[in-house]
């Protein structure tokens, strides 16, 4: 029984990140038609900003040593300031251009982010301690799991009640829905598309700062490449949850995050390593069935 | 006074010109039919008034606003309802939600919660129909409900001018006949103006008021709707190139 | 169908080019000075990349994020055809033994590169080539992630994260520019064959072209196959230009220079290709000489580490902006004087 309690706290855990990932993806997606390449870039900019810069090998704590409650606000914050600056800097002018230009753009912003972020700390990874006291595990249902990993499912469960709440009883996520569904048409009813867009810029980049703060403490380290594997399950999840539909994402980044633990424990130890490639390999073959995705949602079709 | 004019507007996409220096005004009140063939222009004219689709040259006019090449959601809030061709609701919201999308325009008036929930109504009283069913996914509406609740969607902040692409299209006729019934009473109620592009001459001749025609960008013929539409002139300008 | 007016119609493009990365040859040779010589090498490689994504991106209109995956396949074709048996027992000791003996000469490794890439190209093609534009990219991307991870990881073919040394370095700059002059052919030729034609066709007009019978997942895939086997054979031409390789080393890093410069030079532009290689890599050069430092009176000035990266992102970001289509837009260099300068003179098309 233990086992394979602990194999789905392991999963569900592993696809609340994907899961958050694919929700930033995808309202930006929604509003834009942007895939936002620099969006793993987010993430890791987001922890190094607990960092004093230093290209030495051991990290400087600086915000990261803020107590909690004023320590992810802080992140959250630094997330959504970044990526609200990158729709005001960079995508604003991409507005008219067609998404895949957009997608070329926002790698090259996501490479300008990397390499900022190089020069300020070099590319080794450092070790940091964020929230301590988190790996310690906890006794649930039998299982033995570190309490990490039971405060990420709850935050991003919380997460996704907040996010619903928001979409479906304010003005505002109003507002987002219906341009998300058919930005035209919510303009021409007086929708203002740059509150939008740079709303849903805030919320993806607020999204990401969560995962930072999520990856850093589980990981323990700091490290410029730190978004880009869950940036990537993220792309694959919102193709998969159908481009734009945030529903599709969530569900579908909690399926990944399903698949890559099974397949963590059916696979022959000599295979685990290639766990990855398995699960990028299944998906490529679920898009040969349903091209358009698992999951396509009404009028989430690719606007030309 | 007028309450639209254009003159001279022009629309391209690319390098195909899709409507060339057309001029017109329409006062308020007025009820005004642009009809012609497929392809005449008559959608991009209304896009560019929007302000979808910004013109290539040319100027508009709107409630004493020069309106050339504004944001569409700075063209509606002055009043400008568009209801695009093709019923454009919003599929997985409600029809509620259908409906309060446009109100936020109007956010930072006083009591505009009390008026939007009057307007609301308002909307309910004269479309029954989508009162019953405010909770269902407008994806989920038969053409008919969806033309009236694009329709509905569009007074809801209380317009100037309701500009309406193909109305009837993909309607059957006496679903057609409620619509058009609707309107006009609106019309008198509100003083609305009305732009309805239809590509057929036929509604306009039943329900009178001015019409346009226009074919290959331009307008060819402009006058009273009755009297057009009888006309040999009509005929001819129409069919241009004897197809029927 | 006029195939030979075509032919003698376009062939100045590709003539221009290869004089063009001759002349760069020949500068090099006559300097003889070995780090000029190396950067010469690193250019007709880079020319070789581009070219190659060019010849899937800029006919299909599809982006790619993917194609360094095969350069990465054709870097180990050479690391594992070309290193002594010996060295090879040590490093990589799960390879057959066939190929464990094996020991062929250079070209024949970018050959060889070439053909396993080209026919990884055609198995992920197949799945590809069926998904729409953007799921297409990310597809891509993922692929990438894909060949990455399993050659990060297969300690015993592949040496997992270490550098796999002991490849044989060829420090001339002839072979790499016969084969960038090749390469710069085969994607001329491909541009203005049947499939090339169609494919840009299906790319201007989707709705025109799948109208008139063409099969376009069919042809992007050929496209597919091809540039693959192209970057394929420049990976394993990288390998020899440096003696090693590891996976991170056709990853992500060049993926978005090979990129960048495709989108400064256009992507719909053969000779966009050359020239953004061209461009891009004085700017990286230049950047890399402040990087290292400069002597200005008694003091060293010197750029710190990523701004290379960062002003390359930079410009790319702008002419995305500014100038989309890139420098060349959707036009090649012919050798004529544009036909506007010229009114008098009928038009070509």
């Amino acid at each position: 029984m233990a086992p394979i309690m602990q194999v789905v706290f392991d999963a569900l855990s592993l696809g609340s990140l994907y899961a958050l990932g694919a929700l930033g993806i995808a309202l930006i997606f929604g509003v834009m038609r942007l895939v936002n390449f620099a969006h793993g870039d987010v993430i890791a900019f987001c922890v190094f900003a607990l960092l004093w810069p230093s290209v030495d090998a051991v990290a400087i704590i600086f915000a990261g040593n803020l107590p909690w409650f004023l320590l992810i606000p802080f992140t959250l914050a630094v997330g959504a300031g970044l990526s609200v600056l990158s729709e005001v800097v960079v995508f604003r002018r991409f507005r008219r251009a067609n998404p895949a230009t957009m997608m070329i753009a926002s790698f090259a912003l996501g490479f300008v982010i990397r390499y900022f972020l190089l020069m300020l700390f070099s590319s080794r990874p450092k070790s940091i301690s964020l929230l301590p006291g988190l790996s310690q595990p906890v006794e649930l249902l039998g299982a033995r799991i570190p309490l990490l990993q039971l405060i990420t499912i709850l935050v991003t469960i919380a997460v996704l009640i907040g996010l619903t709440a928001f979409l479906r009883r304010t003005r505002f996520g109003l507002e987002m829905r219906a341009a998300a569904e058919n930005f035209t048409m919510a303009r021409m009813l007086g929708v203002r598309a740059n509150r939008v867009i740079m709303g849903a810029f805030a919320l993806s980049g607020a999204l990401a700062a969560a995962i930072a703060l999520i990856l850093g403490s589980q990981t323990g380290t700091a490290n410029i490449m730190m978004g880009a594997s869950v940036m990537l399950m993220a792309f694959i999840a919102t193709v998969i949850g159908g481009m734009g539909s945030l529903a599709g994402a969530v569900i579908a980044g909690f399926a990944l995050g399903a698949i890559a633990t099974v397949m963590q424990v059916i696979l022959p130890p000599d295979a685990r390593a290639f766990r990855d490639a398995f699960v990028y390999g299944a998906v490529i073959l679920v898009l040969i069935f349903r091209p358009q995705g698992l999951l396509a949602a009404r009028g989430t079709k690719e606007r030309v | 006074m007028s309450l639209v004019s254009l003159s001279n507007v022009s629309v391209r996409y690319g390098r195909l010109t899709a409507v060339r220096g057309v001029t017109f005004t329409l006062a308020e009140g007025e009820i005004l039919f642009i009809t012609g063939p497929n392809g005449a222009g008559k959608s991009s004219l209304l896009r560019a008034i929007a302000g979808v689709t910004p013109p290539a040259g040319g100027r508009i006019d709107f409630a004493d606003h020069d309106i050339t090449g504004r944001a569409p959601e700075d063209i509606a809030r002055l009043g400008l309802s568009m209801v695009p061709e093709g019923r454009d609701v919003f599929g997985s919201l409600t029809i509620e939600e259908n409906l309060m999308v446009g109100t936020g325009m109007h956010a930072r008036e006083r009591s505009w919660k009390a008026r939007a929930a009057n307007e609301l109504e308002a909307v309910y009283a004269t479309f029954p129909i989508l009162k019953e069913r405010r909770h269902t996914q407008a994806g989920l509406l038969s053409g008919g409900q969806q033309q009236m609740l694009v329709i509905g969607r569009a007074l809801m902040t209380n317009p100037r001018l309701v500009a309406i692409d193909e109305p009837s299209l993909g309607l059957a006729p006496n679903i057609t006949d409620q619509v058009y019934e609707r309107l006009i009473t609106l019309r008198a109620e509100r003083r609305l103006t009305l732009l309805i592009v239809e590509q057929s001459s036929t509604r306009a001749m039943m329900v009178g008021g001015r019409m346009m025609l226009m074919r290959g960008g331009e307008i060819l013929l402009d006058g009273d709707a009755r009297a057009l539409g009888q006309s040999e002139a009509m005929q001819a300008a129409y069919f241009g190139y004897g197809e029927h | 169908m006029a195939r030979p007016s075509m032919l003698r119609r376009t062939i100045a493009t590709p003539l221009i080019l290869s004089a063009l990365l001759v002349a760069f040859a020949l500068v090099a040779w006559l300097a003889g000075s070995r780090p000029f010589n190396q950067t010469v090498i690193d250019i007709f490689l880079q020319v070789i990349f581009v070219v190659g994504l060019y010849t899937f991106v800029g006919n299909s209109g599809v982006i790619s994020f993917g194609h360094i995956a095969f350069a990465c396949l054709g870097g180990y074709v050479a690391a594992w055809t070309t290193i002594k048996p010996m060295m090879k027992g040590v490093s990589m000791p799960g390879l057959p033994d066939w190929l464990m003996q094996l020991e062929i000469p250079f070209w024949a490794a970018a050959v060889a590169g070439g053909g396993f890439a080209a026919f990884w190209a055609l198995v992920f093609g197949a799945v590809l080539m069926r998904l729409s534009g953007i799921a297409a990219s990310i597809a891509t991307f993922a692929m990438l992630a894909m060949v990455n991870s399993i050659y990060s990881n297969w300690t015993s073919v592949t040496a997992a994260t270490s550098s796999v040394v002991g490849i044989p370095i060829v420090r001339t700059v002839w072979p790499y520019l016969i084969a960038a002059i090749i390469v710069v052919f085969i994607a001329w030729a491909f541009a203005i064959s049947r499939y090339g034609l169609a494919l840009r066709a299906a790319r201007d007009e989707p709705t025109a072209a799948a109208a008139s019978g063409v099969d376009i997942p069919r042809v992007r895939l050929i496209a597919f196959v091809i540039s693959g086997a192209i970057m394929g054979a420049g990976g394993a031409l990288y390998a020899h230009s440096i003696g090693l390789v590891t996976p991170d080393t056709f990853y992500l890093g060049l993926t978005f220079t090979t990129l960048s410069m495709l989108v400064v030079g256009g992507i719909g532009s053969l000779s966009g290709a050359v020239l953004g290689v061209l461009i891009l890599s004085s700017l990286i050069q230049g950047l890399r000489w402040l990087e290292a430092g400069v002597q200005v009176g008694a003091s060293t000035i010197a750029l710190p580490g990523g701004v290379q990266e960062i002003a390359l992102g930079a410009v790319m970001i702008l002419i995305l902006m500014f100038r989309p289509a890139g420098i060349m837009g959707n036009s090649e260099l012919t050798g004529r004087i544009a036909r506007t300068e010229k009114p008098g003179e009928p038009g070509e098309n």
